[in-house]
């Protein structure tokens, strides 16, 4: 659940654990790898990916949150 | 249990505490900075990413004479006419608003949020086709990180991760706030002479999108009314709590800007839904978004559903627009969803939702932002919303809590030492506990009641029975809500303020005998013309009272 940060690029930094205003990464120790405590606290705003000075963080976006379109003509599908 | 008054305690003297750091709280602390006030920002993230426009905005409301001409009532005039709809505030607040917010745009300029485009005025969106444009485009993205710079240079101390949880008065004034760190155990206490209320908007009082997924909400998840519930816990006025809103947005992804997208909602066989909009218009996008915001569940349940956002055969050109402007608005996350998903607009029609009922109403304030109380001022979606009059009313609020605490003697806090002993004592309670109900247990008792007894159709006696039902679950949780650390300890004073925003809401429904906009009472099935007025409530011997006043 997001935000998922990448191991090997996070530098310990920071920066999002101390923008984060929902705080997801609540209690994470300053010059270690964040942990993500509250991932369903997260609003998806990528406040922390935009800030993220290595490009560390992605969001993945939760199932429930997939955005719903609709097939491109040459897409659609017959059911039966 | 803890021994009660174990909590470590600050205490921070001020002229202008401002509670909340969005886009209210930072334009009244740069105000009232710079006419002097010490000022504090007390914000219980960071304001860099706090509020509502936390990642940035792309429509400022107002007028500009050089575009509109010198006349600035006509444009008003044809505000309220056409683009508002029905308003639930005074006439003469969107006046004020109106009057000072082209000196705020121009201010805004100045500080580098780039209120033009291409080096002119760029108007686009929230207007109907063939009249006056209402809302300037601006350059938002970075509009939190320049505020809180101005506000800093200006001398605003900032306290990050302070969540200011009840107001401290003495004398018919507020003096004073007392708030808690999210992130240890220390509670602060302020000494003030003036408070700008500036938390933002009630989510979370009804369920969300998803089901059993509570943080999903275009508005942000974290802003739960905290103002309206102190304000009202120390004695102000509110109004109009019963009057539920629901907006409209991109399913299941809920996120605004419905006038950013530059399409039309059409159905699945691609027959348009509305009459503003029949191809993609950069200029207008389809006003059916603002006209009707229940067409896409009204589609649904007539059987004709779904309802899209179709942007095919949108030019290039005006594809990079939206897309730049989205960027304005905070949707970067949208965007790269959409990216990761081969999710291609020129192609994919996005399925268009309306969004759940959430909590309406707000702290009844004037056109100079003062409260009932003295000393309180509100502003932003406290008070009356959008970034255009969070904006302005923050600039006014601020100039006028500078004033007046120039022109008031410091209340002493320790006259009201008993009242923060025995919030104190309430803290220590919720992280003393080991066993009982957490913050999240205790909001989806609280999401369900809301939205099966005061939701989207109301009556006496069901109005009745939920109002028992939530006494119950506010009576636990007042007795037995647990807070396992500090962070937790903030959602649970959320809560708490929700579960008091939740039985107001019932006074309120039960007491609007008549069926206006979204509450619907089929016990009393019509708008009564009567009722055009604001309805009020207000704490008075600890019991709510109400009364109805002209706007």
């Amino acid at each position: 659940m997001p935000p998922v940060i990448d191991h090997e690029t996070c530098t310990g930094c920071g920066i999002c654990v101390e923008i984060c205003s929902e705080d997801v990464f609540y209690g994470s120790q300053p010059g270690e790898i964040p942990t993500v405590t509250y991932p369903k606290e997260c609003s998806h705003f990528s406040g922390c990916v935009s800030v993220c000075p290595v490009k560390a963080i992605t969001l993945r976006i939760p199932l429930p949150m997939l955005l719903v379109y609709k097939p491109a003509a040459d897409e659609l599908q017959t059911p039966y | 249990m803890r021994e009660a008054m174990t909590i470590q305690e600050e205490i921070i003297k001020t002229d202008v505490l401002c509670v909340g750091g969005g886009i209210a709280g930072l334009m009244a602390a740069i105000r009232a900075a710079e006419l002097g006030a010490r000022v504090v920002v007390a914000e219980k993230g960071n304001p860099l990413y706090s509020g509502c426009g936390r990642m940035g905005n792309d429509h400022f409301e107002t007028w500009i004479p050089e575009v509109h001409g010198e006349d600035r009532d006509a444009w008003i005039d044809e505000l309220l006419g056409t683009a508002k709809g029905e308003i639930l505030i005074s006439r003469d607040i969107l006046r004020a608003q109106f009057s000072k917010a082209y000196e705020v745009v121009q201010l805004w300029d100045s500080y580098g949020i780039p209120m033009k485009y291409k080096g002119r005025w760029e108007f686009a969106g929230h207007t109907f086709p063939g009249r006056p444009f209402t809302h300037v485009k601006y350059e938002g993205r970075f509009q939190k990180k320049i505020l809180v710079k101005q506000a800093r240079n200006r001398g605003v101390e900032i306290h990050s991760r302070v969540m200011i949880f009840d107001l401290i008065h003495a004398g018919g004034a507020v003096i004073g706030a007392i708030g808690t760190n999210t992130r240890e155990d220390k509670v602060y206490i302020f000494q003030a002479k003036a408070v700008l209320l500036g938390t933002g908007k009630c989510s979370r009082l009804y369920p969300s999108l998803t089901p059993g997924w509570m943080f999903n909400d275009p508005h942000g998840n974290v802003q739960s009314g905290d103002g309206r519930a102190m304000a009202f816990r120390a004695g102000a006025e509110l109004q109009n709590l019963e009057m539920p809103q629901r907006h409209i947005g991109p399913k299941y992804f809920a996120k605004f800007g419905q006038a950013t997208w530059v399409g039309v909602v059409r159905d699945w066989y691609g027959k348009p839904a509305g009459t503003f909009a029949d191809k993609p218009d950069r200029k207008y996008g389809d006003m059916l978004c603002e006209v009707n915001k229940l067409a896409p569940e009204q589609y649904v349940r007539a059987g004709k559903g779904p309802l899209y956002m179709d942007c095919t055969g949108i030019s290039e050109e005006d594809l990079r627009y939206m897309q730049h402007w989205f960027v304005h608005e905070g949707n970067s996350s949208l965007l790269d969803h959409m990216q990761d998903e081969g999710i291609d607009l020129r192609r994919h029609p996005i399925e268009f939702a309306t969004y759940p009922l959430r909590g309406g109403g707000l702290i009844s304030a004037n056109e100079k932002a003062q409260t009932t109380i003295r000393g309180l001022y509100a502003a932003g979606d406290e008070a009356y919303g959008d970034i255009s009059a969070a904006a302005t009313f923050g600039y006014i609020g601020g100039e006028n809590a500078a004033a007046y605490a120039a022109g008031t003697t410091e209340a002493d806090i320790e006259t009201r030492r008993s009242f923060i002993e025995e919030k104190k004592s309430m803290i220590d309670r919720l992280r003393g506990r080991s066993d009982g109900p957490d913050w999240e247990e205790t909001q989806a008792a609280l999401q369900q009641t809301m939205h099966d007894y005061a939701g989207h159709v109301r009556n006496e006696s069901l109005l009745l029975q939920g109002w028992h039902h939530l006494r119950r679950i506010r009576d636990k949780a007042e007795a037995t809500l647990l807070a396992r650390n500090p962070h937790e300890l903030g959602r649970c004073l959320e809560v708490l303020n929700l579960l008091d925003l939740a039985d107001m809401t019932f006074v309120m429904a039960l007491d609007r005998k008549e069926t206006r906009g979204l509450h619907v009472r089929p016990d009393y099935p019509f708008t009564n013309p009567m009722l055009n007025q604001a309805h009020i409530i207000s704490r008075r011997n600890e019991k709510p009272h109400l009364q109805w006043r002209p706007y």
